[in-house]
Formats: structure tokens, C-alpha cells, sequence
């Protein structure tokens, strides 16, 4: 007993540890409300909803209405819950950030490539964050709604863009560190 | 309602495995591509043994049926994994480690993070029509599974999978088949 609540304490656990925890996730989201796991669609789901009240002419269009109608739907409340998650994970580690130094610019080995400016930082970031949203919209998903869902019930789709994610990762980070690859 | 809270309970517990296997970091996911630190690989592999050995276990005892298979459509799969690879270097994230890395209180998680994906959405559903029904076309097997496919045994087929999992995990960890980080 001891040694696992010391277990769940740990910052890092082994990544096998927490794949089998991923793994029991996804099985349960199929077995209690018969529904895949998934995250980029909730942020489809919040922009059709500040869409719709901000420019209600501009959103009246077929993916705002039929393929992803706002609201808050399921995918949101996982993505309330994956935030949750992180901060309860965080909390049994004591690794929280809140409120603390250095959190605008949180890995060190990004600093150490790009510098310690916030706003490069968060430009990087901003512009990577749209770039994934909007390429997990073609594919079919993200890293869980598409890799990991459709992974676990041997959709091709997954594998594919599992492979494509190296294919575009790969000469990117390539061309970032260069040398330092 | 009852699916609400339900998903809210996965999320935290998908939320935790995010925080725990170290995902919230830019360098584990950087690092897959580098090949100088495996994480995200072993936890993504591990993830998927475990759950397509319990889904296809518990579909062939008749506990379940399959949701929506998401849709293979070869192009556009591997096309938006290419560009989502792309983002995923330069952010060191993606919508779900965000999400936890925001919980965290990681400031470069939650703002760059939030208003990112949610300019990417504006910008994908104002181009869906123009975009999605032409890359989705081509080469479209529709919500599949390749035992469904190509006519496996499924049992096989997830047998075969984690056998070849084991095996990766073998030759990253025992056998060397990982970069060591220059100093």
C-alpha cells in the first residue's frame, strides 16, 4: 500500500505504468457511455459557440450547423477533465505551477534552443497550436481522438496519421536543432 | 448528464496518465523526433496493447459493440499527420498534454495553447467545404478496421500487434535503438 501511494507521488512514472492507466481510460470511455476518446473537437465545439454569438452570419455555415455543432458537448467536459487531471497529477507530485516563477516559459530545454524570451515562446507555440488544430480537422482527429481512438480498435486511419506525424515531426525538429539533433 | 459526468471522470483520469508519463513537457515530445527520448512512443504503444486487447476481448464476449470507427481516407490521414507532426515540433504539444499542461499552470500551455486551437477551429470550420469533402474523397475505406479490411482475425491481429510492441519496447530499451542526448 505504501509503496504505491509513494508510486502515485512520483513526478514521472514509467511510461508503461501510464499507458496501462491511458489504456484502461479508453476501454472504459468505450464500455460506460459507448463514446471514443478525443480533444480537438471540443475546441471546434467552443469556437462554433463564440462564433455563432460573436458573427452568427459567418459561422451559419454546414460545419458550424451539422458537423460540429457548439456547445458544450462531451468533448468539452473530457477536455474540462483532462485540465483537472493535469493539475490533480501535478498536485500528488507537488510539481504544481500555479503561481509560480518560470511558468511562461516552462522547459528548460527549449531555452536553452530558443532563449528565455516569453514572447517567442508563446508566438512558437500560438502558431504550432493552430497548425495542429487545423491539421487534425483534415485527418480526422488528434493524438487521442485519431492515434490513440482509432488505434485501439485497428483503424488504418490511425496508423497512418501515426506515421505522418513522424514524417512531419521528424524534419522539423531536424531543422530547429540542427547541429544539436 | 450521466455521459457529462462520465466524461468528465475519464478526462481526469486521462488527464492524470498525460501528467504522470511526462507528456506536459515540451522535451518528451520533442524528443520522439529527435529519437533521443522514446516516452511518448512506449506510453502511446502501451495505451494501445492494453486497450485493443480489452475492447476486442470484451466485443468478442458480446459486452460491447464498437462506436463510430473513425474514417480511413489515406490521403487526408496521413497528409494531416504530416502538417500535425509539424505543429506538434514547434509547440511541443498537442490538444489533450495542452489541456493537461494548462491544468498544471503552465502559462505556455494555457494561453498560447487555448487561443491557438481555438483560431485553428475558426480557421478550419470557415475552409471546411472548401477542403474536407475534396482530401476526403480520395481513397476513402470509410469507418473500417483492418481485420474488417483485409479480412483478419481480429484476436490475431491485436496478438500480432502487441507481440511487435514488445518487441519495439525490447529493442528501444535493451537494445539500444535510441539516440543518447549530446551533452
Amino acid at each position: 500500500m505504501k509503496f504505491i501511494l509513494n508510486y502515485i507521488r512520483k513526478d514521472e512514472w514509467s511510461p508503461y505504468v501510464a499507458g496501462v492507466l491511458l489504456g484502461l481510460v479508453g476501454i472504459a470511455a468505450v464500455w460506460a457511455s459507448d463514446s471514443l476518446l478525443g480533444a480537438s473537437g471540443a475546441f471546434e465545439n467552443i469556437a462554433g459557440m463564440i462564433g455563432k454569438a460573436v458573427a452568427p452570419a459567418t459561422f451559419d455555415n454546414m460545419y458550424f450547423n451539422f458537423i460540429m455543432p457548439p456547445g458544450i458537448t462531451q468533448g468539452v467536459m473530457l477536455v474540462v477533465g483532462i485540465f483537472f487531471g493535469g493539475m490533480i497529477g501535478a498536485a500528488t507530485s507537488g510539481t504544481l505551477k500555479w503561481g509560480k516563477k518560470d511558468t511562461a516559459n516552462s522547459d528548460e530545454q527549449w531555452k536553452r534552443i530558443f532563449g528565455a524570451q516569453t514572447w517567442k515562446r508563446w508566438g512558437i507555440a500560438f502558431v504550432g497550436a493552430i497548425i495542429l488544430e487545423y491539421a487534425a480537422g483534415i485527418a480526422g482527429g488528434c493524438t487521442s481522438g485519431l492515434a490513440i481512438s482509432g488505434g485501439m480498435l485497428l483503424a488504418p486511419a490511425a496508423f497512418i496519421f501515426i506515421a505522418g506525424m513522424f514524417v512531419g515531426g521528424i524534419p522539423t525538429a531536424l531543422l530547429i536543432y540542427g547541429k544539436r539533433f | 448528464m450521466m455521459n457529462f459526468m462520465i466524461a468528465l471522470v475519464l478526462g481526469v483520469f486521462f488527464g492524470i496518465a498525460l501528467n504522470k508519463a511526462g507528456l506536459t513537457k515540451y522535451n518528451k515530445i520533442v524528443n520522439v523526433y529527435r529519437f533521443t527520448d522514446m516516452t511518448v512512443l512506449k506510453f502511446m504503444m502501451t495505451a494501445l496493447v492494453v486497450s485493443m486487447s480489452g475492447l476486442y476481448a470484451l466485443r468478442g464476449l458480446g459486452l460491447i459493440t464498437f462506436p463510430n470507427v473513425p474514417a480511413t481516407y489515406i490521403v487526408g490521414n496521413l497528409v494531416g499527420g504530416v502538417i500535425f507532426g509539424f505543429g506538434m515540433a514547434l509547440s511541443g504539444y498537442c490538444p489533450g498534454t495542452a489541456a493537461a499542461g494548462a491544468g498544471e499552470g503552465k502559462l505556455d500551455y494555457l494561453i498560447p495553447g487555448f487561443f491557438g486551437f481555438l483560431t485553428g477551429a475558426v480557421i478550419y470550420g470557415l475552409t471546411y467545404d472548401k477542403v474536407f469533402p475534396a482530401i476526403s474523397a480520395i481513397a476513402n475505406y470509410g469507418n473500417t478496421t483492418m481485420p474488417d479490411l483485409w479480412n483478419l482475425n481480429p484476436f490475431l491481429t491485436v496478438l500480432t500487434f502487441a507481440l511487435m510492441s514488445l518487441l519495439l519496447f525490447y529493442l528501444i530499451d535493451r537494445a539500444g535503438w535510441q539516440r543518447k542526448e549530446k551533452a
